[in-house]
């Protein structure tokens, strides 16, 4: 494991007065860069997804679409979105967006799940499922924005995106990232990536034509470690339903951190005000009752 | 390609066309984006469909399939309207100030001077230029009246002999000549106008504008800094005129100044992993390898047939031409010693003889159709799957039921291997087809070692990642066991002509199984005798490599089994095996990484990456450049080019072709279809050619004339264009063997305009039935934006398209989940007179709700 | 309806009535057929199944505490819809048997009323009019049936999953469920309290099925007077009277 304090600077040669730059730390939370104006939907992250995870093959049936599958499954955790799209002048946009998980700052995942180990988020912002610990309850399913984790049956255990955080932990990039032909995807520190999908974005705008270029990196769920950078990012659902302001349903923020144990304590009450009421009141018997005996 | 795929990423405009590179070249198509993420590069993509390519375009505009020359040709109508071309480039580094011999006459009617219509064919004697001097400034004298140059003498009495190019040719610096090139160039084109545009490809006018504006603002107000590339594949090579659209694209491209220049060029992109290979190593019939010419029946001895194939120069007196075919006997005479090796001798004219003479036409679709007139008896199918291909796939089914025997090397059963159970065979049907069919298990590529040759022409060394399966062998093996039993009953029985197998060198330490790296350094070839250079006193040893084809001899003392890979496996050792990852000038070039015909050339024809006076056009992009002090071409890149030719000598930078300079026009027999481009329909088309309404199609075009071979009208019903395609997600015939591929795009489709299907209520995953006027084939539909419908000549039109990938034997196949029908059981047998490929794209079928 | 509810009860009553036995003794009443007292004793235990699967995924810190009876997270979490339908089940048919004595009347209201007087100061009994059930036992019951119907339809929503019923659907359902689980477990603290060391003689009751008059005088006035058709007060009184003259 790398100690989190390496690359700090220490010293610098032959430089008079205090050392600029001094315990100032680089960036170590990581992102996924996926610039759907260069995808060419080619499908090669989809494939090097399934190959690194080992994950046995899914049936697909044709449905009207280039696109693999309506949405991620169990074993397919990385599924390019095609959508047409009409613009106002008439002329067809085909756009294409790898779909996958997000790896939120504040995760929905890791809020709606119940149990103990079963979602871990990293301090490089992965967010790694542990289906050891996972009881398939299925409420991460409700708490992801973004539909991601899904359920297998046979194993009664929820799958999603690891960022390859096996590979990442050795140094290497996903392997989504790997497979790319075209350099669309991108994988470095949130720092550098966030200023390259920017200056995209502006290329975008001021070569391309596309007033609207931008990146897509929500902060209502406190910004993702996978961004986007959009023609239009005015309208991300465009891109096969990103939500143009992801939320975690109200229900985890509200009822897990504050109403849960309040209104458990509640309850608790129920048994603490019966024990009072023996004690203080006492048990009504059947009448009459026996006399008390005299002191 | 002219250039390389990394090269790419130098242009500032992309045009692709003809091809699907982001879908088909998933890899390569990262330098288009590099380009247009490093230098805002725009890119214009035109395609019968929105494709995944189009979908990262700055504009795309869709094209009537098969209409590339009208689009291309209104291009270079509009680039000479408006000025926007390469002035200095077009009058020294092409052909366009040549004077065009008196008597050739433009297609208005669609025909070019000399057509024979009952043979179909050219007379090209007026295809040439005129011999002469200087002419510039005497422009209205020329045209006045007596051609200034000698025609007569070209021409004296008695049976004229078979024309040749002038050794001096007429020429007018100025362009105003009535009879140069770039005169008639323009008025040949000048009828490309935008309306015409719009009518034959039904892409709007403004549109096209917008296009055109757009791909020639790089030489705007003469500007020479800027380069566009034009990218194209078999999108352009599979049609009736294939050859001519590729011919489109080079002269616009020398038009404006983009060919032998960093970012420019005109790039092929080729469909398979090593079909470039295929190309240079003469996987064609009438070539040999390194593209020397094959022998004819007409060459009655060596020195005939090198007379008839070895070009000499021809060009203005003033200029200097390289002209690199004149060493043909070099490379001829190596290769013949490579292959015959100490049998082949001076005597016997380096046994000359044992090579094969063709007589006549065998291309694919031919040694089809003659298999189907039972011509040919059997077939060796390796790395092919010859029913799938097509075209007309019914017919070839059917041929192959009339062949006695069948060889296939597979990795997979395909539907060649198994043609007797094609759908629609009964079981009474296949015991009467008599045809033996041997099935030999070949090895995939990752199971055998060799090179691949990418479409940037490099040689790439892979090694093997796991052995053959089971009883799986490598081709060479088994083509070694064949060979051997043959030589094996040649010796024992004799025969009519055994000399040619029996001597043929087979010096391989394991002669069952040669290693390709021994191959490999034959193909590079060796000296057989101590030679020395003159000029620099260097001496190669007999056995040793030859480190490149300047070293080739006709003397019988070097032997190469193809000049081009001559430096390829030097004494060095193996350079396609090197992996050096530097680039120190930072186009792109990796001087060190593998290595690249001709002579680690990246970009070909660079000498015109400079003015006249050798400097770079863009310093910013400095390719190669004239050393004043050195005296001597230098560069980032290996000059192609004779690195000694001051500038003042004005040597061509085209030093390929006889003349030196790139061919606008092209001259006598080279194209048998005319000097310049001219649009026709494609032989099933929905309207009458409005250029030229009494000549539709290529006049030099033949039909096929069996009872298989049908070719339908929109009178007959077929209404609808079709065209035909691979998607990423498939590899050919074979990837529907790999569950990983399968569940990617598990079924056949056919991609089908919403407007069209809405009049036919058809609804997305309905299955459909296309019909031509050969078969039919059903899959589902798949109900799109991405093709609209077009205006053609005023007429609502429709396209359909079909990606070719699913046969009867594979995974959804054996699944029972397709209707096993194939792609190319609808396209009709009509090949391109000049490459003779088949026309694939663009021919005409009905729709229907299955 | 009515009439074939009461049909499938008596015949169910009838055959429970076969298996288990009503030991009425001297001075005792009978309180609960075996039919009822089988259907509360489920109803408990798929209840307390259902609560403590339940609550090991409801609260974190009870997770590890738990689940492990029922073989860990992943088993608590799939045995507990189930749990949750064995609980309806029986709660159900428990409706059926008990649709007619948990009607509402004006009594009940009343002991409403008097609830707070009832807990703080108790009166020696119950108010006259109290019956079978007093208002405090419907309240409960009526509670009960509405939250296990919360449960039900919120459980299955949330079994089925997100692809049918939508994300927002799910998350709204698993807090009434958690909500609808804490009302009913602070009932349930009540209800555990009185049947045993609150009022001392009513455990008995869904154990053998059977409680003494005087408990029934006591607590149930109204329906001591309807099954033995004696005055409670008077009953009370005479009886008070004899302790007093034993003591003497």
């Amino acid at each position: 494991m790398s100690d989190r304090r390496t690359l700090q600077i220490k010293q610098i040669s032959a430089h008079p007065g205090p050392i600029p730059g001094e315990g100032v730390q680089r960036d170590l939370e990581v992102c996924k860069l996926v610039d759907t104006t260069t995808c060419i939907g080619c499908k090669a992250c989809e494939v090097a997804c399934v190959e690194w995870n080992d994950m046995p093959f899914s049936v697909t049936t044709f449905d009207n679409t280039y696109q693999t599958m309506p949405e991620t499954r169990w074993n397919f955790w990385n599924l390019i979105k095609f959508n047409e799209h009409q613009k106002e002048d008439g002329t067809i946009q085909w756009l294409m967006r790898k779909d996958q998980c997000m790896h939120c700052a504040d995760p929905g995942c890791l809020r709606a799940c119940p149990a103990d180990g079963a979602i871990v988020q990293y301090s490089n912002g992965i967010v790694d499922f542990n289906q050891e610990n996972c009881i398939g309850c299925e409420f991460c399913v409700s708490g992801c924005p973004f539909n991601i984790p899904k359920f297998n049956q046979t194993t009664k255990k929820v799958y999603k995106c690891t960022l390859c955080s096996d590979r990442v932990g050795q140094g290497l990039e996903p392997a989504c990232i790997k497979a790319c032909p075209t350099g669309c995807l991108k994988f470095g520190t949130k720092d550098d990536m966030k200023f390259i999908a920017e200056e995209r974005a502006k290329q975008l705008r001021e070569h391309s034509g596309y007033a609207n270029a931008g990146v897509y990196d929500p902060q209502s769920i406190g910004g993702t470690h996978v961004i986007y950078v959009l023609h239009d990012a005015t309208r991300p659902e465009l891109y096969g339903g990103l939500p143009k302001d992801p939320q975690i349903p109200w229900s985890y923020t509200v009822w897990k951190w504050l109403a849960k144990p309040v209104l458990g304590t509640l309850a608790l009450f129920g048994l603490l005000g019966v024990c009072l009421h023996y004690v203080t009141v006492g048990p009504r018997k059947p009448q009459p009752e026996p006399p008390r005996k005299e002191r | 390609m002219t250039n390389g795929w990394i090269d790419i990423k130098n242009t500032d405009m992309m045009l692709i066309m003809g091809g699907n590179p982001a879908e088909n070249h998933p890899c390569g198509f990262k330098w288009p984006i590099e380009a247009k993420l490093h230098r805002n590069a725009k890119m214009i993509v035109v395609d019968p469909r929105l494709t995944r390519t189009a979908a990262t375009a700055d504009l795309y505009l869709q094209i009537r399939a098969g209409a590339d020359i009208a689009f291309l040709g209104g291009l270079i109508n509009y680039a000479i309207q408006n000025n926007r071309i390469a002035h200095e480039y077009l009058v020294n580094y092409t052909n366009a100030a040549f004077i065009v011999r008196e008597g050739f006459k433009l297609p208005e009617d669609g025909l070019y001077s000399g057509f024979d219509a009952e043979k179909k064919v050219y007379d090209k004697a007026t295809w040439n230029y005129e011999e002469g001097g200087n002419l510039t400034g005497k422009a209205v004298a020329g045209a006045a009246g007596d051609p200034p140059a000698k025609v007569a003498a070209a021409k004296p009495g008695g049976a004229p002999p078979p024309p040749m190019l002038p050794p001096k040719v007429a020429y007018d610096l100025s362009l105003q000549h009535p009879r140069c090139v770039f005169q008639l160039l323009r008025q040949q084109y000048s009828r490309y106008t935008p309306e015409m545009v719009e009518r034959i490809t039904g892409i709007p006018k403004d549109q096209f504008l917008k296009a055109a504006d757009l791909f020639t603002s790089i030489r705007k107000d003469g500007d020479m800094k800027k380069v566009a590339t034009i990218i194209y594949a078999v999108g352009w090579t599979q049609h009736s005129f294939g050859t001519q659209i590729i011919r489109t694209a080079a002269m616009l491209q020398l038009l404006m100044g983009n060919v032998g220049r960093a970012g420019g060029g005109v790039n092929a992109l080729r469909g398979h992993s090593n079909i470039q290979g295929a190309t240079d190593m003469a996987g064609v019939f009438d070539i040999l390898p390194g593209y020397l010419k094959m022998a004819n029946p007409a060459d009655t001895d060596f020195a005939a047939y090198l007379k008839r194939i070895t070009p000499t120069a021809a060009k203005p007196d003033a200029w200097d031409s390289f002209n690199y075919w004149s060493n043909t006997p070099k490379f001829a005479v190596s290769f013949l010693k490579a292959m015959y090796g100490p049998a082949a001798t001076k005597q016997n004219d380096w046994a000359f003889h044992y090579l094969p003479k063709i007589d006549r036409n065998y291309s694919w679709v031919n040694i089809w159709n003659d298999m189907y007139e039972g011509k040919v008896k059997g077939l060796f199918a390796f790395g092919m799957n010859g029913v799938m291909i097509g075209p007309d796939s019914q017919k070839n089914i059917e041929a192959l039921k009339k062949a006695d025997w069948l060889v296939v090397c597979e990795v997979y059963p395909d539907e060649t291997s198994e043609f007797w159970r094609a759908p629609g065979i009964s079981t009474d049907e296949m015991k009467k087809i008599n045809t033996t069919v041997y099935r030999l298990p070949g090895a995939g590529f990752a199971e055998k070692d060799g090179t691949f040759v990418n479409s940037a022409r490099w040689l790439q060394w892979k090694n093997v990642a796991l052995p053959p399966p089971g009883q799986a062998k490598v081709d060479q093996e088994i083509l070694a066991t064949i060979f051997l039993k043959v030589r094996e009953l040649y010796q024992k029985q004799g025969g009519k002509f055994p000399d040619a197998i029996l001597n043929l060198s087979w010096a391989y330490t394991d002669p069952k199984n040669p290693s390709l790296a021994e191959a490999a350094k034959e193909i590079n070839g060796k000296a057989l005798a101590d030679i020395t250079d003159p000029k620099t006193n260097q001496t190669i040893k007999a056995g040793q490599q030859l480190p490149g084809f300047a070293w080739l001899k006709d003397d019988g003392t070097t032997m190469s089994g193809n000049w081009l890979y001559c430096g390829s496996w030097t004494e060095a050792g193996a350079m396609t095996q090197r992996r050096g990852t530097e680039d120190p000038s930072g186009l792109g070039i990796y001087p060190n990484w593998a290595w690249s015909w001709p002579m680690n050339r990246r970009v070909m024809y660079n000498r015109a990456s400079c003015n006249l006076d050798g400097k770079p056009w863009d310093p910013s992009r400095r390719q190669v450049w004239w050393d004043e002090t050195k005296q001597s071409w230098v560069g980032n890149d290996v000059p192609d080019f004779k690195p000694d030719s001051n500038p003042k000598d004005h040597m061509g930078p085209f030093i390929m072709n006889p003349e030196g300079v790139g061919r606008l026009f092209v001259p006598l027999g080279a194209m048998a279809d005319g000097p310049f481009p001219e649009y026709y329909e494609p032989i099933e088309s929905p309207i009458a050619n409005p250029l030229h309404p009494n000549q539709n199609n290529n006049p030099v075009v033949k039909k096929y004339k069996t009872d298989m071979d049908k070719y339908g009208t929109v009178d007959q019903g077929y209404n609808v264009i079709c065209t035909t395609y691979r998607l990423t997600e498939h590899y050919h015939y074979w990837t529907k063997n790999n569950p990983m591929n399968v569940q990617l795009v598990p079924e056949p489709f056919v991609e089908i305009p919403v407007e069209l299907a809405d009049k036919l209520t058809i609804r997305g995953g309905d299955k459909v039935k296309v019909t031509s006027a050969r078969s039919t084939y059903i899959a589902k539909a798949m109900v799109t934006r991405r093709i609209r419908p077009m205006k053609i000549d005023g007429k609502e039109t429709f396209q359909i398209g079909i990606p070719i990938h699913w046969g009867f034997r594979g995974i959804a196949e054996d699944e029972g989940k397709t209707a096993k029908t194939l792609a190319n059981q609808l396209t009709p047998t009509v090949i391109d007179p000049n490459a003779f490929t088949p026309e694939f794209k663009g021919f005409l079928v009905k729709l229907e709700k299955a | 309806m009515g009439t074939a509810v009461e049909r499938f009860d008596d015949k169910a009553r009838n055959i429970f009535d076969r298996i288990g036995t009503n030991d009425v003794y001297q001075g005792e009443l009978l309180r609960h057929r075996p039919y009822t007292r089988f259907l509360h004793w489920m109803v408990a235990l798929f209840f307390f199944l259902a609560l403590f699967s339940g609550f090991g995924i409801y609260l974190p810190w009870l997770f590890r505490w738990f689940t492990p009876i029922f073989g860990g997270g992943a088993l608590a979490r799939s045995m507990h819809p189930w749990f949750g339908v064995g609980f309806c089940f029986f709660f159900g048919l428990q409706v059926l048997n008990w649709l007619e004595p948990m009607r509402w009347t004006k009594a009940d209201t009343k002991w409403t009323r008097g609830l707070k007087n009832q807990i703080l100061k108790p009166e020696k009994l119950e108010p006259p009019e109290t019956g079978f059930f007093n208002g405090g036992q419907k309240v409960q019951f009526w509670e009960i049936l509405i939250g296990s119907a919360v449960f039900l339809i919120t459980g299955i929503i949330m079994w089925v999953g997100t692809e049918t019923f939508g994300r927002i659907t799910v998350a709204v359902s698993y807090v009434l469920h958690d909500l609808s689980a804490l009302i009913m477990l602070f009932g349930i603290f009540i209800h555990m309290y009185l049947s045993t060391f609150g009022q001392p003689g009513t455990f008995h009751a869904m154990t053998r099925g059977s409680v003494t008059e005087a408990w029934a005088w006591t607590f149930h006035p109204a329906w001591y007077k309807q099954v033995t058709g004696r005055d409670p007060r008077q009953a009370y009184e005479e009886a008070r009277r004899q302790m007093e003259a034993g003591r003497r």
